[in-house]
């Protein structure tokens, strides 16, 4: 995997348009959007609901694609590649964390873990190997057989951010990862993901509602009609 | 193992592991299969058993001739003199003769009589056929299960063993056939062939019963080995008073029972089909909804970098494992229900004739493969359906 050069911002968006049709009328949601984010950044998107931070983030993670303009992350041209390469991108490049965890029901958390370790040539014992390295990183060490339904919010999200890390991608993306949390459970999570962005560097876009989880990021985008408005620096 | 096999693995576990979620619906799709492979069967058991039944009746160490032009014992007449002219023929006709050199032959007459039976009074068409004192032997596998054979010239009759416990007929009763009383002075067995279904007493007695003086319908000989068929055929060629035939008696009934199981199976095969295809659509709406019970699922894993082929494998392999189920659920019951199963129908001659359904391996295979046909069918459209998932729209939704 060529990793492109430093200079270049890891992410970059120019022009990016994005839309939806309803009932024949064409919704423009973004038209000409423009962003770079360098490797290592951990950035909050924030917005009014209905702005598109979704859809943006969708498109970051190579599950929709752009109308027009340019989406690059690392040296992949994710505008111009088809259905199946961007679901092969998807297996390599990325983690995604859900607002609903959307953890398999009827899998293990180990299991539900494993998933994306199944689209890659490792062994089975490779596979429980580092299943039980990344449970153990989110605090879950022990619960490799516990099913969804027998763990809390917070537990069933940090499954979800085991899965989304455990084949150790660059890019992180999570939209709205605390949405579904208490605040003590939310801010156990933010804690995890600043700590893989701070040591392990992931990359990670996290789109949020709540100012407080967007302190736990470098930096925090504004959406609002379909631009960014404001930016500004976290310490 | 692949990628693309671990990946397809796991959304079959995935898939099946939440069935219990679509329990009853699932069922219901498992239940139309097994019905469907339930009808096939029973056609197709319906017509192996009668071609079993007709089969096991001929023989190809017999030869049957017919005349007038006919392939088939009804409506063959056989001239009193070209039986004298066979009689007559010197050497070699390929036919087994006794130890003073006479054809050992028997000359038939089948008339249809009406006879009630025991238990509920109906009357039904059976077959008397009047023969020679060498009919029994010159037939194979025939053998007396009880009393003796019909002495010539006396109105007595043998009955097969199917007959006899069907119409309660024993040694020594009293029968009504056509305008005259009959008495049952034994029963035979046939190996449960057609001829079971026969009732059997002496020409002569039977012609004149029926006013049938003179009449031959067909001869059987007894042949001197399979291969001598050609022999008598071309000797018979020399007879130029009436056209006739002869084959072999299991040519012969080969003939009939295919003519009566394609008949069987013409009837059955729409039906069944017509079946499917509602099964089909009953099972499209299974898999439909199963595809839209595991949307966030389907989506969830597609998001992570499954590829389609597995979201249309796993959906694909649920509904044939379910309509496999189904198949064999409905091969079971088949089997209980049908194999052995007595049927009967009209045979040879316009008379009745009985038969054991037989679902045989072929019969099931078929039946089987026409459910789980069902399953493939409806599975592959709905798998398309699960490959189709707008992914944006389904992770919106809460898992
Ligand atoms: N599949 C779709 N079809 C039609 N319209 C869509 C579709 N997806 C999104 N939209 C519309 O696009 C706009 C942006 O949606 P998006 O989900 O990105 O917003 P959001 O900022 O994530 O909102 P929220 O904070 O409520 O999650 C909304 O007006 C939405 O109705
Ligand atoms: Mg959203």
């Amino acid at each position: 995997m060529t990793q492109g050069n430093d200079q270049d911002p890891y992410i970059a968006l120019h022009g990016l348009q994005k839309g939806y049709r309803m009932g024949g009328e064409a919704i423009p949601i973004f038209s000409g959007l423009d962003l770079s984010i360098p490797r290592g950044d951990f950035v909050a998107v924030m917005g009014p609901s209905g702005s598109g931070k979704s859809t943006l983030l969708n498109m970051l993670a190579g599950i929709d694609r752009p109308d027009a303009g340019t989406l690059r992350i690392g040296n992949s041209r994710l505008d111009q590649m088809g259905e199946a390469a961007r679901s092969s991108w998807r297996a390599h490049h990325m983690g995604i964390v859900f607002q609903f965890y959307n953890l398999l029901p009827m899998l293990t958390a180990a299991e539900n873990v494993e998933l994306p370790l199944l689209l890659k040539p490792l062994s089975r014992k490779e596979r429980r190997i580092r299943v039980e390295k990344v449970l153990d990183l989110v605090g879950l060490a022990g619960r490799e057989k516990q099913y969804p339904a027998m763990m809390s919010g917070g537990q069933q999200q940090r499954v979800g951010i085991a899965r989304a890390i455990v084949s150790d991608p660059g890019l992180l993306l999570c939209d709205e990862p605390t949405g579904d949390l208490d605040r003590t459970s939310a801010d156990e999570v933010l804690e995890m993901l600043r700590f893989l962005n701070r040591v392990l560097e992931k990359t990670i876009v996290m789109v949020t509602h709540d100012p407080q989880a967007a302190l736990y990021a470098r930096r925090t985008l504004h959406l609002y009609k379909g631009d960014f408005v404001e930016e500004k620096r976290a310490a | 193992m692949s990628t693309h096999t671990k990946q397809t693995l796991v959304m079959i576990r995935a898939n099946l592991s939440s069935l219990p979620r679509r329990l009853a619906i699932s069922v219901s799709m498992a239940l139309s299969v097994a019905l469907v492979v339930c009808v096939l069967a029973g056609f197709l058991a319906m017509a192996k058993g009668f071609e079993t039944a007709l089969t096991g009746a001929g023989s190809k160490m017999v030869a049957v001739v017919l005349g007038g032009g006919t392939n088939q014992e009804a409506g063959s007449d056989i001239p009193a003199a070209v039986i004298r002219t066979l009689d007559a023929m010197s050497g070699d006709i390929g036919v087994f003769r006794d130890s003073v050199g006479n054809l050992v032959s028997s000359r038939e007459i089948v008339v249809p009589v009406d006879m009630r039976q025991a238990a509920d009074g109906t009357a039904r068409t059976l077959a008397l056929r009047g023969m020679d004192a060498a009919g029994p032997s010159i037939r194979e596998g025939i053998t007396l299960s009880a009393g003796r054979f019909f002495t010539p010239g006396a109105r007595e009759i043998v009955v097969g063993d199917r007959l006899a416990s069907e119409f309660g007929l024993h040694v020594g009763d009293t029968v009504r056939l056509g305008a005259v009383d009959w008495t049952v002075s034994g029963h035979f067995s046939a190996r449960g062939s057609t001829f079971e279904s026969e009732i059997w007493a002496d020409l002569d007695a039977v012609r004149s019963a029926f006013d049938r003086q003179g009449q031959v319908q067909s001869l059987r000989l007894r042949l001197a080995d399979p291969a001598s068929l050609k022999l008598l055929q071309d000797k018979l060629a020399t007879i130029t008073a009436t056209p006739l035939v002869a084959l072999s008696e299991a040519d012969l009934y080969a003939a009939q029972s295919g003519r009566t199981a394609s008949l069987i199976r013409l009837f059955g095969w729409p039906i069944a089909l017509l079946m499917a295809i509602g099964a089909t659509a009953g099972a499209l709406n299974t898999m439909m909804s199963s595809v839209s019970d595991r949307t966030v699922e389907i989506a969830t894993v597609r998001a992570l970098g499954f590829s389609r082929l597995s979201a249309f494998l796993g959906t694909w392999v649920e509904a044939i494992i379910i309509a496999s189920a189904g198949a064999i659920l409905g091969l079971i019951a088949s089997w209980l229900a049908f194999n052995g199963w007595q049927a009967s129908t009209v045979g040879a001659n316009n008379a009745r004739m009985a038969f054991q359904l037989a679902v045989t391996t072929d019969v099931m295979l078929t039946a089987g493969l026409l459910g789980v046909a069902v399953g493939m069918l409806a599975g592959a459209i709905s798998a398309i359906a699960a490959t189709r998932l707008p992914l944006t729209a389904a992770l919106r939704a809460k898992g």
